[in-house]
């Protein structure tokens, strides 16, 4: 419960980068991509095109963090990937998700 | 829009520079794209998220150079807390010690100039005393005092000689 904890705080003191670094995360659960193409997934799967600015405060973050990593770059574009304790947050951030989103649709189903 | 980089600190702009461009240059030019290109710079100035590690090594085993490069970098050494405490407790402790020994010099001599000086010289001692204890406590006991001596010493003569020109005026 303790490791739970602290994995889910991982992407708590994010501020505004903390949706951001989710998207991110949720990207590369996927593959590892580099910075063009994360945008392009984060805009299909949210609707919501990252700007850079945005995408690498939160790219700069995760990574500070140890929850994302960089690959061997081919060209200019730097591929990133998930690290363990990158997937470990992800993980525990959406169950804590679903079960606000469960309860909350549970409550509504009740109103 | 390439230009827009230039704002980001050098570090960030060696670490993600490249890539950054090739995704700022994929997407429609914008207010909306400037504005945010303008506070992720800000970020990146008051947040640096570059790690010390992925700076490009310091070959050799100069520590005394490597010391100095430290202490060069924006915001110095890092400084531990136990550091902070006890330069601060030795600053306040000098405070404390100036100031009675200046009201007692005072009371005996007046407004002398080396007494005035005392007192004009107290204000950038603190300073000095803050930073050389902090900075140079892993220094053998012998340098500490010398230099803190010598700064003091060179402090107070400059003090003093202004008050004895401000005082024949």
């Amino acid at each position: 419960m303790l490791r739970k904890a602290k994995d889910d705080a991982e992407l708590d003191d994010f501020g505004r980068f903390s949706e951001p670094a989710l998207l991110i995360l949720v990207s590369l659960a996927e593959r590892p991509r580099h910075g063009y193409s994360m945008t392009e997934d984060i805009e299909a799967i949210a609707g919501a095109r990252l700007g850079p600015g945005t995408l690498y405060g939160a790219l700069a973050r995760l990574e500070a963090r140890g929850l994302i990593e960089p690959l061997k770059s081919e060209d200019r574009r730097n591929p990133y990937r998930l690290t363990a304790l990158g997937e470990r947050a992800l993980r525990v951030r959406l169950d804590s998700m679903m079960a606000v989103a469960r309860t909350g649709q549970r409550r509504l189903a009740h109103a | 829009m390439n230009w827009l980089l230039q704002l980001y600190p050098a570090r960030w702009r060696e670490r993600y520079g490249e890539e950054f461009g090739t995704v700022l240059a994929s997407q429609r030019a914008s207010v909306g794209l400037v504005l945010d290109v303008l506070a992720g710079a800000v970020d990146a100035h008051l947040y640096p998220q570059i790690q010390n590690s992925q700076s490009k090594p310091i070959k050799g085993d100069d520590t005394m150079t490597l010391e100095m490069l430290q202490r060069c970098t924006v915001g110095g050494p890092k400084l531990s807390p136990q550091d902070r405490r006890i330069a601060s407790v030795f600053m306040i402790v000098s405070a404390l010690v100036m100031a009675v020994l200046y009201i007692g010099l005072t009371k005996i001599y007046h407004a002398a100039p080396a007494v005035e000086a005392l007192f004009y010289a107290s204000f950038p001692a603190l300073a000095l005393i803050y930073e050389q204890t902090a900075y140079l406590r892993k220094r053998p006991w012998l340098t500490q005092t010398f230099v803190l001596g010598a700064g003091l010493l060179a402090l107070y003569l400059v003090m003093l000689a202004v008050s004895v020109i401000g005082s024949k005026l």
